[in-house]
């Protein structure tokens, strides 16, 4: 079983081996800015993005993106050219973010990983809770909705939710992203979904979608 | 998903559904292995469970990917990184002007 503690102690380590300076220099120093501005800066809104969904807040957001984006630039050498910038870079955000935003973070109390993991873990919940919630229900939501039951998942189930159906990775990348094996992200990416199906019905219900009969 | 044209009736319990989601969901994302694509194309005539799971999935998904909405990262975030780093490479420009220099006087 994973808990949050088990994750940072994991980013932790790996940033320190992706923040090890290449003793030998990939790149002059104007090629340097050619690459940071050809393979880094074209992703600045994907890294927007991922960084106010995880803060959920502007200021945070942006303080993280400029933090991702001198990481970025001081470990350049440690970027090889033509392979996959983005994922580079949403590593580098997500690491930043367990290592200085997560402690600091507005957020109320986070919700105990453990628990959420036992509750919606059960296949019974699973075919139980889904039922109700119907595919013409979902495509009648507006973005706000969706946006919210998003955002309402614990910080680990909504980062598989965006790098997957939102930034399109594939669980290959995902995996280096956040540094977890496939399987790992196969698994969580599930319990998030029956996470998020379960937020989405419960808030359809609220809201009064008529189901269709 | 379509109505599956065989005529045998559908089956109305999914015997493994969590490992069958799984599979689906793979399928969905574009990362499902080779022997998973073969098991979803055989499975999904044949049970009702995992069409109606497909479909919900399906439309779960392309409300994140088209309905939330994309904002754009400000001006101000950006022209203050390219500050930051303009300060930098104003200082290294400088020191290879120095080094230039330095050369050119040890050379004459
Ligand atoms: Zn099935």
């Amino acid at each position: 079983m994973e808990t949050i503690t088990m994750t940072e102690e994991r980013a932790e380590e790996t940033n320190v081996s992706e923040e090890t300076e290449i003793k030998v220099p990939r790149y002059s120093d104007s090629e340097k800015y050619v690459v940071f501005n050809t393979e880094f800066i074209p992703h600045i809104d994907s890294m927007y993005n991922f960084a106010f969904r995880l803060t959920n807040d502007e200021d945070d957001a942006n303080d993280l993106v400029q933090d991702t984006y001198m990481k970025a630039f001081r470990f350049i050498n440690s970027f090889q050219q033509g392979t996959n910038a983005k994922a580079w870079l949403f590593r580098i955000l997500k690491n930043s973010f367990i290592n200085d935003y997560r402690k600091k973070s507005k957020q109320p109390a986070k919700v105990d990983y453990q628990e959420v993991e036992t509750t919606y873990n059960s296949e019974s919940t699973d075919s139980e809770t889904t039922t109700d919630l119907r595919t013409e229900t979902v495509q009648d939501m507006i973005g706000d909705e969706v946006a919210t039951a998003l955002n309402s998942l614990p910080v680990d189930f909504r980062t598989v939710i965006i790098l997957c159906d939102i930034e399109g990775f594939t669980y290959e990348e995902m995996a280096k992203i956040l540094d977890i094996p496939i399987g790992t992200v196969r698994s969580r990416l599930h319990r998030a979904r029956n996470l998020l199906k379960e937020k989405l019905r419960s808030y359809a219900n609220t809201m009064g979608y008529k189901k269709a009969s | 998903m379509n109505v599956p044209k065989n005529t045998e009736p559908l089956k109305k319990h999914c015997e493994n559904h969590e490992k069958c989601m799984q599979m689906i969901q793979a399928v969905l994302d574009g990362s499902a292995t080779e022997q998973e694509i073969i098991s979803f194309k055989a499975n999904m005539g044949v049970c009702l469970p995992c069409i109606e799971g497909h479909d919900l999935q399906k439309s779960i998904k392309e409300a994140l990917q088209q309905k939330i909405e994309k904002k754009c990262c400000p001006e101000s975030t950006l022209s203050n990184i390219r500050q930051k780093l303009g300060i930098a490479s104003a200082l290294l420009v400088f020191a290879a002007v120095q080094i230039t220099i330095f050369k050119v006087l040890l050379e004459s």
